[in-house]
């Protein structure tokens, strides 16, 4: 398992220099033909540089281990909490988005007290806003 | 040189009632923050510096090393009372803190703790002080062939120190560099990878960056850890010796030696790039350990043992800023988010600084040395309430963290496409560490990739593209080799690693 992590990460970014190499910066960085250093020529150095480190990777591995997979399920959930969040904040704004994302946040991280949801509900939003708004002069998403 | 006058009128700066305020207010946060597990000052720092804007430079940056500092003491309470460090730099600490505190005599433990943290902290800053204005001197000797040089140094030395594995980190240099080269190039100016984004054609927003990578991708690892049940509160057990619940002086100056060799190893190592409080902190307490006459009481709550730990942990963070003020060169991640700042507030660090900005970096300094009598004076009083804010749940702690950087980031970056490119990083950020790859390293190439191209453009235009020309600068050459040597000594010990594995 600890030899597989090396060699799937190595593997990926050999991959990913050869995607960006031949695919991804000749469409996406304009050619130019004066000059010291090209707009390529940095990214290029990086494509070659995660190809040849990839590929030592896969061969020299270390004992890196990966968390188990209901750690990275439990992360997926919580970046699409997140990422449902912003998009509410989009659609309603912070304020009135807030008071449903922080409980719903803090049900997920497991709070089942009354007490310590209605805070996050109420209390940190508030002073979110009490601290931006009145104090910073900011405004909020 | 910077004349009196500018030292005088920069310290004059620092202390004025409104920097005393944001001074304070840093190291209140950071001693809180650093009493959380899992927030830490760093996540904090992160999270602060879009909160930053409004102020003044000085205040801004003084309020972030006030949390910094603070946060480096916080930390050692719940190392001392859960034997769970609220930063990893305090992971030495809770050797001895820890069984001391099992002893009942927690108040002791974090008052010794905070004793000598803030004595390496001092001690690291008077270097910082002294050294950093004639290396700077130095510094601008150089020009862009050296600075290049420079910065293939850097990145050799942090790609072989941090983390297990040269190659990787080598690999999440070249990330870094990756995402700096996002934007326009700066030779000609054209768009590159902007993907049609042209949100993005000055480059990714640091504060996106900076807290997705650090402080979002955090705290879904922490997250993610969490098993249904919330961390139950601890219970703090006390005698009623009233010398249990201090330190005398006699058992303070017993330990000079002791913090005088921590404060040494930290500044040391703090100077260099990439090393880090963590392995000063570890690295005090096995000289102390070896040096002491009772080495069978380590590890059973000698104070020795976290004097050792926290005066080296501690000291790191002065010193840190040597590179970053002489060279404009972060050494560790506190110091990128501090250089960070500096940008965000239309300050370029390095050498000319003191020549550009003398009264604000003095103003810094006198702040650093206020930070360290406000953590006294704030530590004294408050260790009480942060032993009771170790049992804070960390679901309202996290959720608060997470809509602050939300705010955080939708105010820096003006909307809230920074919040979404805030989480793809995050999602980076998450992955590159539970594959082993470190994002530090991460980070401080994406705070150098615009300079490291803008140097080797201006190396190439100097020496007329022939690179052969470098042998007309010998600083140059000697960091060039000193780099090669860097890499193929990296590259022989983890051969040796592999072996003894």
């Amino acid at each position: 398992m600890t030899k597989t992590a090396d060699r799937a990460s190595g593997a990926l970014f050999v991959v990913l220099g050869l995607a960006l190499y031949f695919y991804v910066f000749p469409n996406n960085i304009e050619t130019v033909d004066s000059g010291w250093v090209y707009p390529s020529t940095i990214p290029n150095a990086v494509a070659i540089v995660l190809i040849v480190c990839g590929a030592i990777l896969t061969v020299k591995t270390t004992q890196q281990g990966l968390p188990p997979a209901r750690e990275f399920g439990m992360a997926l959930v919580f970046l699409a909490l997140l990422s449902l969040g912003i998009w509410l904040v989009s659609v309603v704004g912070f304020l009135l988005a807030a008071p449903i994302i922080a409980p719903a946040l803090m049900l997920a991280i497991g709070e089942r007290r009354l007490l310590w949801l209605a805070l996050g509900c109420f209390a940190t939003p508030a002073l979110i806003w009490f601290f931006v708004v009145q104090l910073l002069d900011r405004s909020l998403p | 040189m910077v004349d009196v006058a500018t030292i005088l009128a920069g310290f004059g700066d620092a202390f004025t009632l409104w920097n005393l305020m944001f001074v304070l207010f840093g190291v209140v946060v950071g001693q809180f923050v650093g009493a959380v597990p899992g927030i830490g000052p760093v996540m904090a720092m992160a999270i602060a510096i879009p909160f930053t804007f409004g102020l003044d430079t000085l205040p801004a940056i003084a309020f972030l090393v006030g949390v910094n500092k603070g946060g480096l003491v916080g930390g050692a309470v719940p190392a001392v009372l859960m034997n769970t460090p609220g930063t990893p730099d305090a992971a030495a600490t809770a050797l001895d803190g820890y069984p001391l505190a099992r002893k009942g005599k927690p108040l002791k433990a974090t008052k010794m703790a905070l004793f000598s943290s803030i004595t390496g902290d001092t001690f690291s800053d008077i270097v910082l002080i002294t050294v950093s204005a004639p290396l700077a001197i130095l510094a601008l000797r150089m020009g862009p062939v050296e600075v290049f040089a420079l910065m293939i140094f850097a990145f050799a030395v942090l790609s072989g120190l941090i983390g297990n594995s040269l190659f990787k980190g080598i690999i999440a240099a070249a990330l870094g560099l990756l995402a700096a080269s996002i934007g326009a190039d700066p030779e000609h100016y054209t768009p590159r990878l902007i993907f049609g984004h042209y949100e993005v054609y000055d480059g990714l927003p640091l504060a996106s960056v900076a807290i997705g990578m650090l402080a979002i991708s955090e705290i879904l690892r922490r997250l993610s850890q969490i098993r249904g049940r919330m961390r139950p509160a601890i219970v703090v057990v006390e005698t009623d010796d009233p010398n249990d619940k201090r330190v005398t002086w006699a058992e303070y100056w017993g330990c000079r030696y002791t913090m005088l060799r921590g404060a040494s190893i930290g500044t040391v190592l703090g100077a260099l790039p990439g090393i880090g409080s963590t392995a000063a902190a570890f690295m005090s307490y096995a000289a102390t350990k070896a040096g002491s006459k009772e080495p069978e009481t380590f590890g059973k709550g000698n104070l020795h043992g976290i004097a050792a730990a926290e005066s080296a942990n501690s000291a790191v963070v002065g010193a840190n800023l040597i590179p970053l003020l002489t060279l404009g060169i972060p050494g560790s991640v506190g110091a990128a988010l501090i250089i960070s700042a500096f940008m965000i507030h239309g300050v370029q660090p390095g050498p000319l600084l003191f020549q550009d900005q003398g009264r604000l970096i003095y103003g810094l300094f006198g702040a650093m040395v206020l930070a360290n009598f406000m953590n006294l004076w704030v530590g004294q009083l408050g260790l009480r309430f942060w032993i009771k804010v170790v049992s804070a749940p960390e679901s309202m702690i996290f959720a608060s963290a997470l809509l602050l950087c939300i705010v955080g980031v939708s105010m820096a970056t003006g909307g809230l496409f920074g919040v979404a490119v805030m989480l793809m990083f995050a999602a980076l950020g998450y992955l590159m560490t539970a594959f082993g790859y470190s994002v530090v390293i991460f980070i401080i190439a994406f705070f150098l990739g615009p300079r490291f191209e803008i140097s080797l453009s201006q190396s190439l235009a100097i020496t007329n593209g022939d690179l052969t020309k470098i042998a007309n600068y010998p600083i140059a050459l000697v960091l060039l080799g000193l780099a090669v040597a860097s890499f193929i000594w990296f590259l022989s010990r983890s051969k040796v690693d592999e072996a003894d594995t």
